[in-house]
């Protein structure tokens, strides 16, 4: 089942270009709370997509993401109180770096397994990063975490901050556009990725390693690299949850965590570009409504996703895409 | 400001405190009290119902302390909207959500209250670690919040420095440590090898750092000699107890809580740990009364967050606990605890200050009158006379610990009604103004530093 | 080493041989299911602290809160496995309905369901026990404790550290001993050679899962006298047995063992000597033996 079959290209960027549309215009009708919400689903889609460049298109389920979206928060946290450093665009370049460090490190360990083995140490190894934060409370704060000052940040090199009456609106609605851009380049370079020779390669590592190998791909660098473009992207989505939580705790290294990316990713379908990006703001929208109506949400959340690797494995997007063939057939 | 005094006469002087302040509760300023429907009020009142947002453990460990306070908090809403609701019209609707559910969620759903249900009020909040994280979401979302625990010194000295929307209820943290170590060096002057079990957060560890501050001035001498930092929701103490009893302390300092102290004290006792030192607590009579059984052990200092156990001020001598107590129990069929009149004072503080706003401009006050009318308010509470303090919105009341002990009337241990001490909490915690940590010092609390640098010469 | 030091290291060993015997039920259950069936299980965790739940469910409401004589404490304590039998029903449940289903498809599904029945589970637990601790503390109360030199040890500690020993030899001689344990064997080695030799593979699948299921119960039925049945003790549970499957190598028992016994010492280790930094020391230690012997220390790829 390739990934790559699809419209054509100039079509596509008519339809990317009306859904960045869509989304543009989107704030001035849903009101400040959805506006918010929305962000953090774009945030999410961003490491959904990251993590989906191992399991969709490399063949490798982590969950072990926790620890690039959590290495991301944290140093946006680190920079903003240990190097009085508020320039949102100098932290996004500092947690690259340090996502980057860590993918690379992780991933040198993780890339010499498959399968479930694969899943099991970039879980065991996401889980030391998570009992560091917990630990050393002089550091990192333990459960309390660190603050991320909202009323410090600027955007765009100081152009933009949010300071006196009015700062949370006014955040709210900037930051938005600020995500969302951000979020529309990472498509657009995952989405070259995914169709480079690079991409390609990986989907033959995905549906025979041995058959890879013999055409001469180098799986195990390969892998890795993979890996470390998937947890810079998930780190990216960190950095840019930072400010917007306005916290970091230990909760999003917890493994749990990972557990809710790859969710994300299940839920709009991992066999398609578009799947993880719907299935990202679709799980932030599920989840925050099953916590407000049930003290039960985490039952609702695991019906979700039992009935949808049961009955709907491709997903909401691969469901959708299923449907609109058959009616076109018809 | 008053001298700093000697150790010798401060700890002689808190007895005598104690009988003085059981003796004469009339002389207290007597506030707006719970259970007055006299008040008339003025003006057009909308009749649209209060809204308030609850945040409290409904589940795992510490639900021993958020239910207490949720039930607290539904007496006064269900009292007041008995009476027609606030200012006879506004009935107290309620929205509780799980504060197990952690803090970025507890974040969200806070901005979900806010700005999708519209409530007019947010109160609860158990955890240290959770106020300082939602202190400033509600701040920023500029929603009237009283917190009625989540007592640390760090949100006012540093999360949010210049409170507006935020208020506290409950007596401040650092003092909670002080009054274990000022029972703790009255009761047992000769123990001077200290060994302190916390759990590994905000609230351990400010614990740890006031008690051992206090304990070092009150017994000079005292030296640490064991340290346990065990996670919060730990089950398995058994490693922990048998290195302190290793260490051999003379007291113990326990702040563990919840359902977490119910599993420390029962697997302490199967070691024996009560026999080999003293045992000083924070928190043990901190949860539902009834939690604790009958097998903990009789002349422990039992702490209640430095707040209020149902049992004092003693029946007969304060009708306002009496009646409270009676109409909770009446109520739940249970004894409260000092959540539980942490939250149905918060609601209460809240009616005195909007009738208080009423009376003086009519109509329904907005924000700015009601925090107007909070700012330095002062209010008869079940546990004593609750002070809040304007400069930085904190509740203070003078604190109060005493020793375990078991009474036929009850199925579980209460305090040992000879050995309550009483605090003033001017006494023990910094006056306003006091310079906030990163300004003139570094230390982790305002309080810290004015411990270290003015208190017992 | 004077007397009253070696009472403590001796309370100590203990401490973590009794430790070591939960997790090791936890993890060995864990590690069979894997090894026969290549499912890792992530509700296993969240099955171990159902069986606490409700084995102090079903002792507390057959005999009470309180202690009571020898005939009550035997009573109580032939109840209390009752906790690990109902999980292996539940696990015989579970795997023909939710698993089963999914065999053909690439094995991250089947991790999924289970993470999705985490969620369930816990929730689950919620609803049946409400939110506050559930305890069986009668058992550890009428069994009292027994002198080691100077200090004191819970007797009924000792008990757990017996079923503990008890079970890691009835395991070993299960699967190493019996005909159904030669199937076992089979089964896991290659799974369509065993269906061609005749073997009834989706049986012993069943089986396999329910024994796997029932050693986490039982972990949680005899701890639960010790501690206390708390929301979130699974999730926590099941990242230890991680930790220790990953020391001791995903599918073997032996690993299972060893690993428990590593991770239980070094947890008493970090709390005597290391208290600052307790917790971080075992993932360290899990992370070192990934970095020198990525299979584990028994494991195989």
């Amino acid at each position: 089942m390739p990934a790559t079959t699809g419209p054509s290209l100039p079509r596509l960027l008519v339809v990317a270009a009306l859904a960045a549309a869509v989304l543009a215009l989107l704030p001035m009708g849903i009101g400040l709370y959805q506006t918010e919400l929305l962000i953090y689903g774009l945030t999410f889609a961003i490491a959904a997509l990251g993590f989906n460049l191992l399991l969709g298109y490399t063949g490798l389920l982590s969950f072990g993401h926790s620890a690039y979206f959590g290495m991301g928060a944290y140093t946006v946290a680190f920079i903003m109180r240990d190097l009085h450093i508020y320039s949102m665009e100098l932290c996004i370049l500092g947690g690259l770096v340090a996502s980057f460090l860590l993918s690379a490190l992780f991933g040198y360990v993780c890339v010499r397994h498959t399968r479930i083995f694969f899943s099991i140490l970039a879980l065991a190894l996401s889980q030391v990063l998570w009992s560091l934060a917990f630990k050393f409370f002089w550091v990192t704060g333990g459960t309390d975490g660190i603050r991320v000052p909202r009323n410090q940040l600027t955007l765009l090199a100081g152009f933009l901050d949010f300071k006196g009456a009015g700062a949370y609106q006014k955040f709210v609605y900037t930051y938005y556009y600020y995500v969302l851009v951000l979020f529309l380049i990472a498509v657009a370079v995952m989405w070259v990725i995914v169709h480079s020779p690079f991409g390609k390669a990986l989907q033959a590592i995905r549906d025979n390693e041995t058959r890879a190998g013999f055409i001469g791909v180098p799986v195990r660098r390969y892998r890795w690299m993979a890996f470390v473009i998937s947890g810079m992207f998930t780190g990216l989505a960190g950095i840019l949850w930072a400010p917007l939580n306005g916290l970091t705790t230990p909760d999003i290294l917890y493994w749990p965590f990972s557990g809710e990316i790859v969710f994300m990713t299940v839920l709009g379908g991992f066999r398609t570009f578009t799947g993880p990006i719907v299935g990202a703001i679709a799980f932030n929208y599920l989840k925050v409504y099953a916590v407000a109506s049930s003290q039960y949400w985490q039952l609702v959340l695991g019906l979700v996703l039992v009935v949808m690797v049961m009955v709907l494995p491709t997903g909401i997007v691969g469901t959708i895409a299923h449907l609109l063939g058959k009616l076109r057939r018809r | 400001m008053k001298n700093p005094v000697d150790r010798r006469t401060f700890l002689n002087s808190i007895g005598a405190m104690a009988a003085a302040a059981t003796a004469v509760p009339a002389t207290y300023f007597a506030g707006p009290r719970p259970a007055h429907a006299a008040f008339k009020p003025k003006g057009n009142i909308p009749d649209k119902p209060f809204k308030t947002g609850h945040i409290t453990f409904l589940t795992g460990p510490a639900n021993l302390l958020g239910e207490p306070g949720r039930k607290g908090h539904l007496l006064a809403a269900e009292e007041i909207n008995a009476e027609g609701g606030l200012l006879g019209k506004r009935k107290v609707e309620t929205i509780i959500a799980d504060e197990a559910a952690g803090t970025d969620a507890n974040v969200k759903e806070l901005r979900r209250m806010k700005l999708s249900e519209k409530i007019d009020l947010f109160t609860g909040v158990v955890s240290s670690g959770n106020t300082p994280a939602l202190g400033p979401v509600a701040e920023e979302l500029g929603v009237l919040t009283l917190f009625n625990d989540g007592c640390t010194d760090f949100l006012f000295d540093k999360a949010v420095p210049n409170p507006k929307y935020v208020f506290r209820v409950t007596n401040i943290q650092s003092a909670d440590g002080v009054t274990s170590a000022v029972g703790a060096a009255k009761a047992w002057p000769e123990a001077k090898r200290v060994a302190s079990i916390q759990p590994d957060y905000s609230y351990g560890r400010n614990v740890h750092e006031h008690f051992m501050l206090a304990y070092q001035k009150l017994v000079p001498g005292a030296q640490l000699v064991s340290e346990s930092w065990p996670k919060l929701g730990t089950t398995d103490f058994t490693a922990h107890i048998t290195k302190l009893i290793s260490d051999k302390p003379d007291v113990l300092i326990c702040g563990v809580w919840g359902g977490d102290y119910v599993a420390f004290y029962k697997q302490a006792l199967r070691y024996g740990l009560f026999d080999k030192m003293k045992v000083a607590t924070t928190l043990a009579f901190g949860g539902q009364p009834h939690a604790i059984g009958k097998d903990h052990p009789e002349g422990v200092l039992a702490g209640a967050h430095a707040n209020y156990f149902f049992t004092f001020p003693a029946k007969g001598r304060w009708p306002i606990n009496d009646s409270f107590v009676e109409r909770y129990f009446k109520r739940w069929n249970e004894y409260p605890s000092f959540e539980s009149d942490g939250a149905y004072s918060a609601l209460y503080l809240l009616k005195a200050a909007v009738e208080k706003a009423n009376f003086l401009a009519g109509g329904w006050p907005d924000d700015d009158a009601i925090i107007a009318m909070l700012e330095g308010m002062g209010m008869d509470t079940p546990a004593g006379y609750l002070y809040i303090r304007p400069d930085n919105h904190q509740g203070y009341k003078d604190t109060v610990i005493g020793m375990t002990k078991n009474d036929p009337k009850y199925d579980f241990p209460i305090w040992d009604p000879n050995s309550i001490l009483t605090i003033p909490i001017r006494d023990i915690t910094a006056p306003p103004s006091w310079p906030k940590p990163g300004s003139s010092h570094n230390e982790s609390t305002a309080a810290a530093n004015w411990l270290k640098t003015t208190w017992l010469a | 080493m004077n007397g009253e030091k070696m009472d403590t290291s001796i309370i100590q060993v203990l401490n973590s041989i009794f430790y070591a015997a939960v997790l090791f039920l936890i993890a060995a259950g864990l590690s069979l299911i894997y090894g026969v069936m290549r499912i890792v299980n992530l509700a296993h965790g969240t099955l171990y602290a159902l069986g606490a739940y409700v084995s102090a469910w079903a002792v507390g409401s057959v005999f009470g809160a309180t202690a009571g004589g020898n005939w009550v404490l035997a009573g109580q304590l032939l109840l209390l496995p009752i906790g690990a039998f109902a999980i292996a029903a539940v696990g015989a449940v579970i795997e023909p309905t939710l698993l089963r289903p999914l065999y053909r498809r690439p094995e991250e599904y089947v991790l999924l369901i289970t993470f999705g029945l985490l969620m369930i589970l816990e929730d689950v637990m919620k609803l049946l026990f409400g939110g506050t601790p559930l305890s069986a503390g009668s058992i550890l109360d009428s069994m009292g404790s027994m002198r080691i030199g100077e200090l004191l040890y819970p007797t009924y500690n000792l008990l757990v550290i017996g079923v503990g020993i008890a079970s890691a030899i009835g395991l070993w001689a299960f699967v190493y001993r019996t005909r159904f344990g030669v199937i076992l064997r089979a089964t896991s080695q290659d799974r369509r050679m065993a269906s061609a030799l005749g073997l009834n593979v989706g049986r012993v699948y069943v089986q396999a899962f329910a024994i796997g299921c029932f050693m986490a119960g039982l972990g949680g039925a005899v701890v639960v006298p010790a501690q206390a049945a708390v929301l979130g003790m699974g999730v926590d549970a099941l990242i230890l047995a991680f930790v220790v499957i990953v020391i001791g190598g995903l599918g073997s028992l032996e690993g299972a063992l060893v690993g428990a016994l590593i991770v239980s010492f070094v947890r008493t280790a970090g709390i005597q000597f290391f208290p600052e930094i307790e917790l971080a020391v075992l993932y360290l230690i899990a992370a070192a033996v990934l970095l020198i012997r990525p299979t584990g220390l028994f494991g195989r790829v």
